[in-house]
């Protein structure tokens, strides 16, 4: 079974501190950025599997950061998360492609399951394109 | 440079004179209009009377007599007619009014709706860390080397985040309830400074991640103003919103002002974005104008707004030139100075007691 490769973008700096302890203590890989120019350095870097991306931040929001890596990476899955429940971010996300929508706080228990569905259709999709590929 | 007011003179009370639709000057003028059309037929039936009773030989005094019956009758209907006229636009005017009022109540919802958003932004944000350092200390307490120096820490700096996360969010409820308490305290005079305070202190968030700087620049011997604090503190978080839509996606300047002008109390909220054309800028105060996608405003916001600002007797004016922003301007009359300026409308004073 191969390690999920996860990437985890939020300005909330201790979110995503503590998060990405959590995660990792549960096999996950995990890397860290506090912004969406961050998340872009590490997507142009190094191959991801699913993303936990915040839809509100200063200067490159969530919609931005997503739109750019879907051209870097286009199978890596993106899981929106939000502060606040406004549909048309939601609907625009998925309209660009997001895999999926969480609102803050959520339980790690559904954030995990999210993840893991995220990761099986990614796992799914490379099958399909024959580029799977071990990291 | 280009300029639109909206306001001044056209703020009068309702009368059971004849309605405001007609300015003071031409009533007279109007009302003899009426009564002279309405006079025509009975008139042409005077002289067909007088030709008539001519053949058959009726002396004069019987003619003078019918014609003036004939002017006094035309005269009544005349004046009923005018009244008719009268109680007919008074009552548009009424239903006007009426409208305004409904929609001004739901765009106070609305724009509590738009607050909430935000809000909820701000509370949920800490309650995430919360959550994540609570379920952090929930792995540790499950796991092995529960008494080592290492996780010692990891527990004191969890509860610390704790800690520090309730204080950010108690704060963002406090300032809610802060700005609720302004939005739902009955007054008839505002300090307008504390309230514009307040109110830009509810959007810090949503400045912050817009990447808009707020420069203030508020006169602290600002006097008080006459209006409504609910529905001032709503005509000003519209336009603030509206400025901050204005530079969504660029980022930009927000600069909120107050200052003393021309005896009044002026309030400038400018933004950075990118202007408004001058072909619409005469329209943005009618109602249901919008240059917003359809489902993101109904285009009332600013209609409301000036309707809410001319009831308080002061207007709302936009300068813009296209490229480098719009600043709009709110004047209010000063509290406690009977309101003598513009003397062209009588009712201002009346509708700022």
């Amino acid at each position: 079974m191969r390690v999920v490769r996860l990437l985890l973008v939020d300005d909330e700096a201790r979110f995503v501190e503590t998060l990405s302890k959590r995660l990792t203590s549960r096999g996950y890989y995990v890397e860290k950025a506090l912004s969406g120019q961050e998340a872009l350095d590490l997507v142009t870097s190094r191959p991801f599997d699913v993303m936990l991306l915040d839809v509100r931040m200063p200067g490159m929001d969530g919609l931005e950061t997503l739109r750019a890596v879907h051209r870097l990476q286009p199978l890596v899955k993106v899981i929106l998360l939000s502060g606040h429940a406004s549909i048309n971010a939601a609907v625009e996300g998925m309209r660009l492609g997001a895999y999926d929508y969480l609102l803050k706080p959520t339980d790690l228990e559904d954030i995990l399951a999210k993840v893991e569905a995220a990761f099986e259709k990614k796992r799914l999709e490379e099958e399909q394109q024959g580029d799977w590929r071990q990291p | 440079m280009l300029m639109w007011r909206h306001g001044r003179g056209s703020a009068l009370p309702p009368t059971d004179e004849f309605p405001r639709l007609v300015r003071a000057e031409f009533r007279f003028p109007v009302r003899s209009l009426i009564g002279a059309v309405a006079s025509i037929p009975l008139a042409f039936l005077a002289v067909t009377l007088v030709l008539l009773v001519g053949d058959l030989g009726i002396g004069h005094w019987t003619i003078a007599a019918i014609v003036s019956l004939g002017l006094v009758v035309s005269y009544v209907v005349a004046a009923t007619v005018t009244r008719r006229i009268a109680r007919r636009l008074l009552e548009l005017e009424r239903q006007r009014d009426a409208f305004y009022q409904e929609f001004s109540r739901l765009s106070k919802a609305a724009s509590l709706g738009e607050i909430a958003s935000g809000v909820a932004h701000d509370i949920n944000n800490p309650l995430a860390v919360m959550n994540e350092e609570a379920g952090w200390l929930r792995d540790l307490l499950g796991g092995p080397g529960l008494d080592r120096e290492s996780t010692r820490q990891e527990f004191a700096a969890s509860v610390e985040q704790i800690g520090v996360q309730i204080k950010r969010a108690s704060s963002v409820t406090r300032r809610l309830l802060h700005w609720a308490r302004d939005m739902t305290r009955p007054s008839d005079v505002i300090d307008v400074n504390p309230l514009l305070t307040r109110t830009l202190y509810l959007l810090e968030g949503e400045l912050t991640s817009a990447d808009v700087r707020v420069v203030t620049r508020l006169d602290p011997k600002l006097p008080k103003a006459v209006g409504s604090e609910a529905e001032i503190t709503q005509v000003l978080l519209h336009l603030m919103k509206n400025a901050l839509d204005a530079m969504k996606g660029g980022g930009g300047t927000l600069t909120i002002t107050t200052d003393r002008f021309d005896g009044l109390v002026r309030v400038g909220i400018a933004d950075t974005g990118p202007g408004i054309p001058p072909e619409l800028v005469a329209r943005i105060f009618e109602p249901f104008f919008t240059t917003k996608p359809v489902g993101e405003g109904a285009g009332l916001g600013l209609a409301i707004s000036a309707w809410i600002v001319q009831r308080a007797g002061g207007h709302i004016a936009v300068d813009s030139v296209p490229g480098s922003g719009a600043t709009f301007h709110v004047t209010l009359q000063p509290a406690g100075v009977s309101a003598e300026h513009g003397g062209e409308d009588e009712g201002r004073a009346a509708v700022a007691r």
